[in-house]
């Protein structure tokens, strides 16, 4: 394990993989079919009449249970961290781990999933610079995740 | 025509991509925010083992603490969106009781923030003593500050709520404010990994 932290190309690869994959399920997520509104209208609350529903998103119980998955997996990464015998693969269930609440949060709170594909674009295009940023700056300055 | 004056409810409207400009600059905004987190975690892990002198973080951090903060942040986005969700059905009473859990919940976790910053300034860490303590503190005071905007926020629209100055219409006001508290929450879900528990240990 310890090659592995001496290994530029896996030190590197490992995030840019996951991370990938991360923009990956944001834009296959985006491509997914929207939801109808009730109104038949193309998009969220904006352009809904008064007191017309806005979107087909989750329901509040279903808020709620995505909170309580957050908490679980929270809980989850604080015991990994504590568990000796999983030290070799620390990084990689933390990263996995921390990489499913970001989706969570991000396709479900904040309605990427159901929402115009434009956020999803913007905000994917965002990420993947701050992507870049973290592993030209680890990868010619030498430095480590870990 | 007499002028009407300027209205607080938000009025539909064509734009050429078929969204509201207000939110697309929401989502502009937060995926520009995204670079400039990305250069301070950057930075962070760059610097961070290259103090010659101590406090170290290993020596520093307390996991079961930031669990908590951690935590509590994440329940505070549950409330959060629980709020949209009430003024999307029109129950502006359970929305103000949601905007005040959540803010309430934000100012928990800067209160906790707070501690924490002075248990390591105790122990010799400060902005000067190290490249660590240099990083960490900009890093996560930087995230802090996002966390007091948008308390600030949330109580200005829990006042004005209370006001009667927003309505069922103004949801698009409740869901931008929304998108900045789940973006604070996902930045400080990539700081409790990469900065506490990758290099906590």
């Amino acid at each position: 394990m310890k090659d592995f932290f001496e290994n530029p190309a896996l030190l590197i690869g490992v995030p840019m993989l996951i991370f990938g994959l991360a923009g990956a399920g944001l834009v296959l997520a985006a491509m997914l079919p929207q939801p109808q509104t009730a109104t038949g209208a193309l998009e969220t609350g904006r352009f809904a009449p008064p007191g017309g529903e806005a979107h087909m998103g989750p329901t509040p119980a279903e808020y709620v249970n995505i909170g309580l998955l957050l908490a679980a997996i929270t809980a989850v990464e604080v015991a990994v961290y504590y568990v000796d015998a999983l030290a070799g693969l620390l990084v990689p269930v933390l990263i996995v781990l921390s990489l499913s609440k970001f989706l969570l949060v991000v396709l479900w709170f904040m309605h990427l999933r159901f929402d115009n594909r434009l956020f999803s674009t913007f905000f994917t295009g965002g990420l993947l610079l701050a992507l870049a940023v973290f592993i030209v700056v680890l990868a010619t300055l030498k430095g480590s995740i870990t | 025509m007499e002028y009407a004056g300027p209205t607080h409810e938000l009025q539909p409207m064509e734009t050429s991509t078929g969204v509201d400009n207000r939110k697309l600059l929401m989502w502009l905004f937060l995926a520009s925010d995204c670079l400039f987190f990305g250069a301070l975690i950057s930075t962070y892990l760059l610097y961070r083992d290259r103090s010659v002198v101590g406090p170290f973080p290993k020596d520093l951090y307390d996991i079961p603490f930031t669990s908590v903060s951690s935590f509590i942040l994440l329940m505070s986005s549950v409330s959060m969106v629980l709020a949209l969700a009430a003024i999307q059905r029109g129950d502006l009473r359970r929305m103000r009781v949601w905007l005040v859990c959540t803010a309430m919940l934000g100012i928990l976790f800067l209160s906790g923030q707070a501690y924490e910053f002075t248990e390591f300034y105790n122990k010799g860490l400060s902005l000067h003593q190290n490249l660590f303590g240099s990083t960490f503190f900009v890093l996560t005071g930087f995230h802090g500050a996002h966390v007091t905007v948008g308390v600030i926020l949330l109580l200005s629209i829990w006042v004005r709520s209370m006001q009667g100055k927003v309505t069922q219409n103004d949801t698009l006001s409740v869901e931008l404010m929304g998108l900045y508290w789940h973006f604070v929450d996902i930045v400080w879900i990539i700081i409790f990994t990469f900065v506490y528990l990758l290099t906590g240990k």
